[in-house]
């Protein structure tokens, strides 16, 4: 039926898009190990002559010539505020999620609906009133501060994904455990848990991007290395009268590789999650 | 089955951890910025936070020029990206799911857009339109124009565009991502009915695949319409609202407002527009999906 | 002693009912079978008695205890569940395993009663599979297996064969029964399928909205049914019921039909209605044969010329289908020859095996 040209054209059209796709972040990943003159050279030089680790050591601080950007006490900012604030997602997640599988309540619609548009509240706008509270509170550039409102953020959407995997489980396996012996306590963590752990898992690692990603509350709400996280961070080399583009290609590249490595990880469950949990309602 | 020994029920039980936080981080701070938008609030003068102005605030933003730019500049924006990145989206789903071989790797680098931090793809743009270094202007040069210079992200036009796109990159590949896990769930019985009936490929796109994938579409929808003020993030870092105010959106202009200008009860009036613009969103969507649910009758 | 009592059982979602207050006793090691079109409460009322619904009034014991308020697992019951409900991470022997390790009973033991069970259902050789790589009798089998591993003193069976192909459910039905003699329990089973009920039960129970219709063996209730509900749910193909007027003709009650075709009504049903009286009545296919083609006996019988509508032909008998009295009704011709639609034939209908109803309240004269 197909003919030979239309096989290439879908090729062609897809070879297009995965190269729009790919291209600005290799474009960054190339710059983060070349030389600052080789970037700046007229005309522009397109295969870099030499490959060099200066950039990351510059901005790691390891450097003599140039101020280091404290990028090291960035990452543990921001893996200490997107492991805690994940961590106590996927806990209350779970039980949300199971409540909203497994029970049927009076304003279990509403409910949903509330949680979900408190996520749609742009961060910026909730910085405003947070950023006056905090203050007051004394919680401003502190890791629970954050880790507060990354909590707040992240645990609507991780109860919908949950929600959508407990779904999955047949009711009748956790009944089948219960006349089986087990109470439902028991049949949810010899049963249900475990069939609905890779989905729990990428909904962790769905949060855990959330908060490593977040900039417009943490630009607000941290100030200094004591809270700072990497994105917030990534704006210092901009505060600079030039831009140091070689320094924030590798400051760049410092904050993608964890979230590549951790998408690849869960992607088949994510997608199953999201269309799962929408559809069937 | 009563298993929790207490007057609560259980879902009650389940749901309140999460409803106690939402509560203090979310609701509460969003009633104490409702209060301060009736105030002449400045984060410098502490005690204007007791000075209650009554509409003030809103009766200003009625009449102030910036603000419905910048709040027409963001409706324009958010129609325009959600539009592009559907339409986009279903063609390479559909590109996809005519694909033979290696739709699994496609399907894995198409997410990668999704999970990059927004403040990241701003960069990444900002790099990619930069006049002296970036790869477009070094495109155009190594092609042989070797005095020309755009200064794509100075330009009113252009920089409008520029963030377009970086949007539109970072968010396309969740409409692809979706529509192409909705095509692929789809029953082959209609399509092959359709085709017996004598549809030609359009009218079985048009009246067979496309109300199939519209739940699809209305996921794919709310799911993005939880996050479009995200964008703050790329244009702040891309343009931060300049040049001189020509990519201004409504969520840069709340940050300016509040923290650079201080004057946090004008800003928190703002925030009540965006929030309000953003909830609709979210709800229409939302609406959308649960009718085209009951329509589709529960899609397998 | 393992004796099910329900009493003035009743279930309700808010507003709507479900169960209206039903008793039923199922007798120790009784194999009793709850039938029904869906919808009518027979699997409320099963899930009621595992537990995994809460009851809204009435009280139901297991034994001697009233089990109302203990949870599933403190009843002593299994469950084979419509999707089977075997734990997709567990192999086989785990799934059979699992209530006894939930007990904790000593590895031995356990090894034991799984091997024991394993032999019962020939699942020996299937132990370190995982369900997903069973087919859909072996689940079904693995189902009753986890059922029996216990030892419980109540089965409880959920639709276990309607997700089965024809073929297979016939295989499983025979399974079943043997299971049954081999293992002498208490069975409760529910089904929509009248013929798993009159195949399986000791006793079958036919429910309709949340009430009982009658309780009986499958041998009563074929042949004494309570009501028109019960006659047209029991048997198939279905009972032809007619609406008749009772008169007298020649001293003798006779139920007129819509056509004016009259049938001489039986002694004993003749007793109780009177003339004029609205009434129903009712006769299975197998009482309606061409004459020379049907079982009678030395039994009073009407004849009746009728035209054929359409033949089905069984092999070893024909349906046919004609009309009578204004409606389509089934005859049967056993021994049968070629029949073409539009033939003409002589009908025989067995006037001791007409059943009469009494048309307002569709229930049987006789009761």
């Amino acid at each position: 039926m197909e003919r030979s040209w239309q096989r290439w054209l879908i090729r062609f059209g897809i070879f297009i898009v995965m190269a729009i796709i790919c291209i600005p972040g290799l474009w960054i990943v190339m710059t983060a190990f070349r030389d600052n003159v080789e970037v700046m050279a007229r005309p522009p030089v397109w295969i870099p002559e030499r490959w060099t680790l200066d950039n990351f050591r510059a901005i790691l601080g390891l450097s003599e010539t140039q101020q280091g950007i404290p990028v090291i006490r960035y990452f543990l900012n921001s893996l200490v505020i997107s492991v805690t604030s994940t961590v106590l997602a996927v806990l209350i997640g779970m039980m949300g999620g199971y409540a909203f599988a497994r029970y049927r309540f009076k304003g279990k619609n509403v409910a949903f609906l509330w949680l979900m548009l408190s996520r749609t509240v742009p961060g910026i706008s909730l910085s405003l009133p947070v950023f006056i509270i905090w203050s007051r509170l004394g919680l401003i550039d502190t890791s629970i501060g954050v880790i507060l409102v990354y909590l707040a953020l992240n645990i609507p959407f991780t109860i919908w994904l949950i929600d959508g995997f407990f779904r999955q489980i047949p009711l009748s396996l956790s009944e089948a455990a219960q006349v089986d012996g087990c109470t439902r306590w028991q049949a949810f963590w010899k049963i249900e848990f475990p069939l609905a752990k890779s989905g729990i898992a990428s909904a962790g690692i769905f949060a855990f991007l959330t908060s490593w990603n977040e900039f417009a509350l943490a630009s607000q709400l941290t100030r200094t290395t004591a809270s700072k996280t990497l994105p917030v961070g990534l704006m210092d080399f901009t505060a600079q009268f030039t831009v140091d583009w070689t320094g924030m290609c590798a400051m760049a590249v410092i904050i993608i590789v964890p979230a590549l490595i951790l998408t690849f990880i869960v992607q088949k469950h994510l997608i199953a999650g999201l269309t799962f949990g929408g559809v069937k309602g | 089955m009563r298993f929790f020994r207490s007057r609560l029920s259980p879902p009650i039980l389940l749901l309140m951890p999460a409803f106690v936080i939402i509560t203090l981080v979310v609701a509460v701070p969003l009633l104490f910025s409702l209060y301060t938008s009736f105030t002449g609030y400045r984060l410098v003068q502490p005690a204007s936070l007791w000075q209650w102005v009554g509409l003030r605030n809103y009766q200003r933003l009625l009449t102030d020029v910036d603000f419905w730019w910048a709040f027409g500049r963001t409706l324009v924006f958010l129609t325009v990206a959600l539009n592009l990145e559907l339409v986009l989206g279903l063609g390479i789903a559909l590109l996809i799911d005519k694909l033979t071989a290696g739709q699994r790797i496609i399907r894995t680098i198409m997410m990668f857009p999704m999970m990059f931090s927004p403040i990241l793809v701003g960069f990444q743009f900002k790099y990619i339109f930069n006049d002296n270094v970036g790869l477009v202007n070094n495109a155009i040069q190594s092609l042989g124009w070797e005095n020309v210079t755009i200064p794509w992200l100075v330009n009113p036009v252009t920089a409008n565009l520029a963030i377009l796109m970086a949007e539109v990159w970072m968010s396309t590949p969740i409409f692809a991502i979706l529509l192409l896990a909705g095509l692929m769930a789809m029953p082959r019985d209609p399509v092959e009915a359709a085709k017996v009936d004598g549809c030609n490929p359009w009218q079985v796109f048009r009246h067979i695949t496309l109300p199939y994938l519209m739940p699809f579409v209305y996921i794919a929808m709310a799911i993005r319409s939880l996050d479009v003020a995200r964008a703050y993030d790329t244009v702040k870092i891309m343009t931060n609202g300049g040049p001189a105010g020509r990519t201004e959106l409504l969520w840069t202009l709340i940050a300016r407002t509040g923290y650079q200008d201080a004057r946090m009860g004008m800003a928190n009036a703002m925030s009540y527009a965006s929030i309000l613009l953003s909830v609709y969103f979210t709800v229409y969507f939302f609406r959308k999906l649960a009718a085209a649910r009951r329509t589709m009758g529960g899609v397998e | 002693m393992a004796e099910v009592r329900l009493e003035k059982l009743v279930k309700s979602y808010g507003k709507i009912g479900v169960v209206h207050g039903i008793d039923l006793t199922i007798a120790h090691n009784e194999f009793v079978v709850l039938v029904g079109p869906s919808g009518c409460g027979k699997s409320t009322t099963l899930r009621m008695i595992a537990g995994l619904e809460d009851i809204t009034g009435g009280t139901i014991s297991i034994g001697d205890r009233v089990v109302n308020d203990l949870p599933p697992r403190a009843r002593n019951i299994s469950m084979v569940f419509q999707n089977y409900a075997l734990y997709p991470h567990m192999t086989v022997k785990e799934n059979l395993g699992f209530s006894l390790k939930i007990a904790k009973q000593d590895a031995a033991t356990i090894e034991a009663r799984v091997a024991e069970a394993a032999e019962i259902l020939g699942l020996t050789p299937l132990l370190e599979r995982t369900p997903g790589e069973l087919s859909g009798g072996q689940r079904q089998r693995v189902a009753m297996g986890r059922s029996i591993v216990r030892h419980p003193d109540v089965f409880l069976f959920d639709e276990p064969l309607s997700n089965l192909d024809a073929k297979l459910r016939g295989q499983m039905r025979v399974e079943i029964k043997k299971l049954h003699q081999k293992v002498k329990t208490t069975i409760v089973y529910v089904t929509h399928d009248q013929v798993e009920a009159m195949t399986l039960a000791d006793r079958i129970v036919i429910m309709k909205d949340g009430h009982i219709e009658q309780v009986g063996t499958p041998a009563e209730v074929f042949e004494k049914p309570k009501n028109t509900f019960v006659a047209s749910f029991i048997g198939s193909p279905p009972m032809n019921l007619l609406d008749a007027t009772v008169a007298d003709e020649a001293g003798r009650k006779v139920a007129k039909l819509a056509d004016g075709v009259t049938l001489a009504l039986p002694a004993a049903a003749a007793e109780k209605v009177r003339d004029g009286q609205a009434i129903t009545v009712g006769f299975r296919a197998e009482a309606f044969s061409p004459v020379g083609y049907g079982l009678f006996g030395d039994s009073e019988v009407a004849t009746i010329e009728r035209t054929i509508i359409l033949p089905e032909p069984l092999g070893t008998e024909t349906l046919l289908y004609t009309e009578l009295g204004g409606k389509e009704v089934q005859g049967k011709m056993l021994n049968p020859r070629v029949v073409k639609p539009g033939e003409q034939l002589s009908f025989n209908l067995d006037l001791s095996r007409l059943h009469v109803f009494d048309k307002a309240s569709g229930m049987s004269v006789l009761v």
